[in-house]
């Protein structure tokens, strides 16, 4: 109840003109998310100026800020959000390659499914870093390795969420396309595989965050290059502000590969169109 | 047996939870070439049960489906259902729906647009070709179904209540149109249904079936003139008959109630 008159008052704190004029709930939000932001930096720049934390621990807005256009200005930046971005898309892409298709042969024909099940139950256990050791002593620590550990990080969950969207495809579409006339094939191409498609997709969305973890712990591990290699670098340089810049960059990289993901996945189904607006 | 559809001496039983549950029990009926023929009967007598039977969905646990003289023994696309639900494809738009039966047929793609406008057209749905099913009202999307139905040319017509999501309104604009569609295609149709003046609207036939399990109770002809509107309900030969009808069903109805009354007390 208090919630809910609070929100009324904020969107009846506008102006008494017209409706139109008056701002609504959603502006109020965003006005206060930046404020939100603005008293953090503030706070941030406060502490750190009048010496309630020391620079070794945590630098100023203001270094921070130096770093990061001097990082871009040295082109430094793009050339370790594009090296980290290429390993998690080659990983990924490899494991869509070859866990989705098997994932739905284990949807719909139940000896795939008992076979890879026991090893399914046995590496889903394992996070991704365990794998470093191996995978450095297999194919050393180039640009293989880092692809190998997105891989490992990212089939799985992929091949779990593809198993899960063919199951439950509605068994009634199955029966009105067979009852129509189509056949096995024609039954996989026109309601299985579209029927999984909003599944599939979400499974993709959410592993791509996971792959982006993945490439990250491995190039904190052993990597020349890339966002992860960056930032614990500057940890062994003592350069914090770098830090800072790195994770700034890691957590923009992120998002701005989810939001694409976001318009592909639109834009493979346009019958979805309505439920999201 | 000379029917289009025959059943002959079927009876399904259901194992549910450790205990059998007998939907059907040696039932046999018939039906004939062009013949319009509603199922009724209270709800749980195995009347989607039946019809699952003629579209080859679940085989009969004794006795046989014959479709022109021939057993049924797997999916019957010669027998086209019309699902309750719809079971419209949410990714195909409505054009893609219609022609999908054709699709399945191997006919080539300009042919299949013009037959699917023919029956887009029939159902009054011009306009809303390129719509997907989610963007389309209950009534509009049960139109597709029997556009797409149609479209296919099964040689039977089987249809599970397909108006009972509908309002009342709907409901009566869909049964004139199935009217003025039977009426020109004489397509042979076993339609199923619990509304008694549905039923009068729409068949030649009534086959009232028992409660739980389901037997033939008793089969009334509908000789209300054709063509016919869904103002013949104000006729008074439609009242004689629904009183008719209606006499038959209750008493199950009754026992329906009572039946479920009694396990819903003893579980
Ligand atoms: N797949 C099934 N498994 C177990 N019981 C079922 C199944 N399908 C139907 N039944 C049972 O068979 C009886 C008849 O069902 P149904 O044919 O759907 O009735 P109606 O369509 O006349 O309402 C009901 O008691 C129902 O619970
Ligand atoms: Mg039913």
């Amino acid at each position: 109840m208090t919630i809910g008159n609070a929100t009324e008052q904020v969107a009846n704190s506008g102006t008494n003109g017209r409706p139109k004029s008056r701002p609504s709930l959603i502006h109020i939000i965003l006005l206060v998310n930046v404020l939100s932001v603005l008293a953090f930096v503030g706070l941030w720049a406060l502490s750190t100026g009048l010496g309630w934390v020391a620079p070794i621990f945590l630098p100023s807005p203001s270094a921070v800020a130096a770093q990061a256009s001097k990082l871009i200005d040295s082109g430094e930046l793009w050339i370790a959000v594009l090296s980290s971005s290429r390993r998690v898309f080659l990983g990924f892409a490899l494991a869509t390659v070859i866990a989705v298709p098997l994932g739905i042969l284990m949807g719909v024909w139940w000896p795939a499914k008992a076979i890879v099940d026991p090893f399914v139950s046995l590496l889903r256990p394992l996070p991704s870093i365990t794998w470093i050791p191996l995978t450095i002593l297999w194919l050393g620590i180039g640009e293989s390795q880092k692809i190998a550990i997105v891989f490992m990080g990212s089939w799985l969950y992929i091949l779990l969420a593809t198993i899960e969207a063919t199951k439950r495809v509605d068994p009634l579409l199955i029966r009105a396309a067979r009852n129509l006339g189509a056949n096995d094939l024609a039954v996989m191409r026109e309601v299985i595989l579209p029927g999984a498609l909003p599944g599939i997709l979400a499974g993709l969305k959410i592993t791509l965050a996971i792959s982006w973890s993945c490439v990250l712990s491995a190039e904190m591990v052993a990597a020349q290059n890339g966002l992860g290699a960056l930032i614990w670098q500057a940890k062994d340089w003592g350069n914090l502000p770098l830090v800072l810049v790195g994770m700034v960059g890691i957590s923009f990289t992120v998002l701005l590969a989810d939001a694409l993901a976001e318009r592909i996945e639109r834009l493979l189904q346009p019958w979805e169109r309505h439920r999201r607006s | 047996m000379s029917g289009v559809l025959v059943a002959d001496h079927v009876t399904k039983t259901f194992s549910a939870g450790g205990s059998d549950v007998v939907a059907l029990r040696d039932l046999s009926l018939e039906i004939a070439e062009g013949e319009f023929v509603c199922l009724i009967g209270a709800s749980g007598c195995g009347k989607s049960t039946l019809l699952n039977m003629f579209a080859g969905f679940i085989q009969p646990s004794a006795g046989q489906l014959l479709l022109r003289g021939q057993p049924i023994t797997g999916i019957e696309p010669r027998c086209g259902v019309v699902f309750q639900s719809y079971a419209l494809f949410p990714w195909k738009t409505v054009r893609g729906n219609v022609e999908f039966g054709l699709k399945m047929k191997g006919v080539p793609a300009a042919e299949r647009h013009r037959i699917a406008d023919k029956f887009i057209d029939l159902v009054k749905l011009n306009g809303f070709e390129n719509h997907y099913p989610v963007e389309l009202s209950g009534g509009m999307q049960q139109r597709v179904t029997l556009a797409r139905i149609l479209a296919a040319d099964p040689e039977v017509l089987l249809m599970d209540e397909p108006f009972a999501a509908l309002d009342a309104m709907t409901r009566q604009v869909m049964q004139e149109e199935l009217l003025r569609i039977h009426e020109q295609s004489r397509k042979t149709t076993v339609f199923v249904t619990h509304h008694v003046d549905e039923a009068l609207i729409l068949s030649d036939r009534i086959i009232v079936l028992s409660a739980r399990p389901g037997r033939v109770k008793a089969i009334v002809a509908n000789n209300l003139p054709r063509p016919r509107r869904v103002d013949i309900q104000l006729s008074p030969d439609f009242a004689k008959m629904k009183a008719e009808i209606w006499g038959h069903v209750e008493e199950e109805v009754r026992k329906h109630v009572e039946a479920t009354r009694l396990s819903s007390a003893a579980g």
